[in-house]
């Protein structure tokens, strides 16, 4: 940290790039970040701010990716970097299909731009209306449609960041297939903010979806619900295929049992074949409700959505997704899971003591690692948050390698420090 | 180390540059033994360069470990020594990535198992020599494949595909080896054995693995990697559109992908390629026309006729004279074999070769392969076109005679020439091959000194002193194209 208070550094700060710049955290959720709030309008700007806070040891992350970090972090940084003014579409190429933009832009508002050529970003985290592409790529944020688009890793071909030294870097390129060089995306997608500060991405775009489908089975037990989901993905292609607990499945209007959404779409005689095909898979038995058109739109939303606010403890367990019902069985807590890529998010409510909070991230942590597969803690109530691991730690090697990689892209350690893995 | 070997490096001086001494390739022997070192000049000569076959430098030794131990074991002993070496798979590369720079070549081939095989999560867990093609040979039976799928795949390794982060013809739908490459086991430079990644989806802490797919082997030795399976679609569709000449059979590209169609693959083939391919394979291309498009269409059966119907009515429209269907698995095949050993077909028509790789947005296709076909004459080369059309990544592949060093100077500013030419297009230097020795001077052209320079600081993270396939990649501080130039003359 650094030795200025906020006021004196926001006066800095505000000397050097305009005062127009600076303002002071506005909500309480601001300020459990920084106190000060720096607005920069170009790259230019930032470069100038990192290399003041590298010479006066302040220390600062950009919003998108701190505002995740909130939710477990212990303490703040000097100065949150909101990228609001840097929101522009910088090149569209529909014909090629890439797209640059400005990494404040929202995830939303460049899906609706998108849109109006028939295409689309395929990423889809919660509430894409506040998600910046800066925090997609800095959170490594994902939904329901990571089972057939991948992540942001498999989007993004080019990357603009600030990093030490105020200098301006940019990895990759506008073009669909390249190999030239270091591959700068990967080492930034994921990274929270600790190594620099993204200005700008270039991603590859897809065609938008056509005739989207939801088919919704219920089940009574895990157990059920994910053997038919392994039988569905082996069988057919689908766009996602999710399970929610009974909770969810409650508060999405139904009967609060195991519930399985699995989406679809293609043309029209793709759609109807794909209608019939799960029919076939899931058996007589199975009561399932299919959605289209506008119905299917909302559900899917509130699929995507699914709002967590509140809970005491959120963790994210990534296992082989053979093992995910499994462990979650053995967990048996409320989750929502991405059942064919082994991903799930869990949720612990009510007002459970410290104690009760880590008792029960160890057990889904003992879990996870039972299945060759690791837990990272989203959020946790602030009184928890002192004896939490917030991530697993990785073999000593590997950790020691993301060690150098953080020193040598953070000499001074200004980058979001000590809220990553290992206590970076 | 042989003439040309001293002559890259004489301008710079580092440590680990030093030839290997006898005493050193003793101990190497008795670690591995006779089995696992090659050191008689007359067998290193194999070793002298891959695909690139521009410049050639001899290892001093070359050594085949059986396992990651015994990788781990040489590389401490040559850490101890301050001794650089440059990883090799099978040395189907392209851009002279495992050109030897360093005295001591490290062989992947006898690391070939398919350690583990687990069809409910669609992993497979494989040492890096493991050959491309026998990966998804293991799974085709139960409906699997592994999906980059190079020109070379019955020969390249796993590991080399790492290092370059390899493509091939179905890339356009199904990505890159980066995207199908979930962990690896990486030994360092100083022998310590890491872990990148993992089986799971998603990753603790930095994406390492990614960082070190396609670092073309600068960041150590991969020893197992875990890779992603893919279901096999339903059904394809694959067909042959000919066209009268390269600009209606790039337009026909773009109007297939503007409707929202994502084919499996789209391969271009010029005039020059056709009838080099079918006067060594006889699959029946028509020898008198300018272009050809191969279109393979994967996905449902249901729709898939019509979807065949659709893109045959686009390129027609775009000017197609003639759209074959394949019309079972055998001539499928026969297609596909004409495509991937097309490289091979070119052997007929010049002592040597060189394929360029660089890459355009897609709607350039046209303009680029203007440029390419002013290149010929201007350096009065012949320059054959094959390349994966619906990604952009153009492969001129320019024939020359390496007894020529005239032609030899020609065929470097030629590629040279078309690659910034795909620059100012918006492009890139590498699609697929990587930069290896060959476009090393190029990299200033995409590439600002501080991207360059953080790029050396991301390499160094893995490995301090630069001792993993030295001298790749990132240009030299002061070495620039002009010198550059005479340099690799030097070392033919």
């Amino acid at each position: 940290m650094s030795a200025l208070d906020a006021s004196q550094t926001a006066e800095q700060i505000g000397a050097l790039i305009g005062a127009d710049r600076v303002r002071a955290a506005a909500s309480e959720s601001e300020r459990t970040i920084a106190g000060v709030v720096v607005e920069p309008a170009s790259a230019d700007e930032i470069a100038e701010l990192v290399r003041k806070c590298e010479t006066e040891h302040i220390t600062l992350a950009p919003f998108g990716a701190a505002r995740t970090l909130a939710e477990i972090r212990h303490s703040q940084v000097d100065v949150a970097v909101s990228l609001a003014r840097m929101n522009r579409v910088v090149a569209y190429e529909p014909d090629d299909m890439t797209v640059i933009a400005e990494a404040g832009h929202t995830l939303e508002a460049l899906n609706g731009h998108l849109a109006e050529r028939g295409q689309c970003l395929p990423a889809d985290p919660p509430f894409p209306n506040l998600t910046t592409l800066g925090s997609l790529i800095a959170e490594a944020k994902a939904g329901p449609i990571r089972l057939s688009e991948g992540t942001v890793r498999d989007l993004l071909i080019g990357i603009r960041f600030v990093g030490h030294g105020g200098r301006i870097v940019h990895g990759g390129g506008q073009v669909v297939k390249n190999v030239a060089g270091y591959d700068l995306m990967k080492v930034m997608t994921g990274s929270f903010g600790t190594l620099g500060i993204i200005t700008e991405a270039t991603f590859k775009v897809r065609p938008a979806p056509t005739n989207y489908a939801l088919a919704l089975t219920s089940f009574m037990n895990t157990g059920q619900a994910f053997e038919a989901a392994g039988g569905l993905s082996n069988a057919i292609p689908l766009i996602h295929l999710e399970i929610i607990s009974p909770g969810f499945d409650a508060k999405f209007g139904r009967s609060g049992r195991f519930l399985m959404l699995a989406g679809f779409g293609g043309s029209g005689a793709e759609v109807q074949y794909l209608r019939t095909r799960i029919a076939e898979v899931l058996g007589s038995g199975a009561e399932t409700e299919l959605l289209e058109g506008a119905d299917a739109e909302s559900a899917y939303e509130w699929l995507r959505d699914i709002d967590v606010r509140g809970a005491a403890l959120v963790a994210q367990m990534a296992v082989l997704p053979a093992e995910l019902g499994r462990c979650l069985d053995q967990c048996g807590s409320e989750f929502r899971a991405h059942a064919g890529s082994g991903v799930a998010q869990m949720f612990l409510g009510g007002e459970p003591s410290a104690e009760a909070i880590y008792r029960e991230a160890e057990r889904w942590r003992e879990a996870a690692h039972g299945a060759q597969g690791h837990l990272r803690i989203l959020a946790a109530s602030p009184g928890s948050r002192d004896d939490l691991n917030f991530f697993d730690e990785p073999p000593a090697g590997t950790l020691n390698l993301m060690g150098r990689m953080k020193a040598a892209f953070d000499p001074a350690g200004i980058f979001n420090p000590g809220c990553f893995v290992g206590g970076l | 180390m042989n003439a040309g070997n001293r002559d890259r490096v004489a301008a710079v001086s580092e440590p680990a540059r030093n030839s290997i001494d006898a005493r050193l390739v003793d101990e190497l022997r008795g670690m591995l033994g006779e089995d696992g070192i090659v050191s008689r000049a007359t067998e290193l000569k194999v070793y002298e360069c891959d695909g690139w076959t521009v410049e050639k430098s001899m290892p001093d030794v070359v050594l085949r470990p059986r396992n990651t131990a015994e990788v781990s074991a040489i590389l401490k002993l040559l850490y101890q020594h301050g001794v650089a070496f440059v990883p090799r798979g099978a040395g189907t590369g392209l851009s002279g990535g495992c050109l030897p720079l360093a005295p001591v070549m490290i062989c992947t081939s006898r690391m070939n198992r398919i350690v583990a095989i687990d069809l409910a999560n669609r992993r497979v867990e494989v040492e890096s020599g493991v050959v491309n093609l026998h990966v998804t040979n293991a799974v085709k039976a139960d409906g699997f494949f592994y999906a980059p799928d190079p020109s070379s795949q019955m020969a390249c390794t796993i590991g080399g595909n790492i290092a370059e982060n390899s493509g091939g013809p179905h890339t356009l739908k199904y990505g890159v080896t980066t995207n199908h490459v979930l962990g690896a086991e990486l030994v360092l430079s100083d022998g310590e054995v890491v872990q990148l990644g993992g089986p799971t989806e998603e990753r603790c802490g930095y994406d390492l693995a990614g960082a070190m797919v396609g670092a073309e082997g600068t960041m150590g030795i991969v020893t197992r990697a875990t890779l992603r399976l893919m279901r096999e679609p339903e059904a394809h569709r694959t067909m042959l559109a000919v066209f009268d000449d390269c600009d209606a059979a790039t337009r026909a590209v773009s109007a297939i992908i503007a409707t929202g169609i994502i084919p499996g693959a789209i391969e271009m083939m010029d005039r020059l390629l056709i009838r080099a391919v079918e006067a060594a394979f006889h699959v029946g291309l028509p020898e008198d026309a300018g272009a050809v498009l191969i279109i393979e269409l994967d996905g449902l059966a249901a729709g898939m006729d019509e979807r065949a119907r659709q893109v045959t009515e686009l390129v027609t429209g775009a000017g197609a004279k003639e759209v074959r269907l394949a019309r079972d698995e055998a001539e499928r095949a026969g297609l596909w074999k004409a495509r991937k050993r097309a490289f091979g077909a070119v052997g007929r028509l010049a002592p040597n070769y060189a394929t360029q790789d660089g890459v355009v947005p897609r709607t350039r296709l046209p303009d680029i392969l203007h440029v390419i076909s002013e290149v010929s004459e201007r350096y009065k080369l012949q320059i054959g076109n094959v390349f994966h059309a619906g990604d952009g990544n153009i492969h001129p592949i320019i024939l020359y005679d390496e007894r020529d060093p005239d032609q030899v100077r020609r065929t470097i500013e030629a590629g040279r020439d078309i690659l910034r030419a795909c620059v100012e297009m918006g492009g890139s230097l590498t699609g697929e091959h990587g930069i290896g020795v060959e476009k090393m001077g190029e990299m200033p052209l995409l590439f600002s000194p501080d991207d360059l320079l953080v790029m050396g600081e991301l390499r160094r993270v893995f490995d301090p002193d630069e001792r993993a396939n030295p001298y790749k990649i990132i240009p030299m501080p002061g070495a620039c194209v002009e010198v550059a130039a005479p340099r690799r003359q030097a070392s033919l």
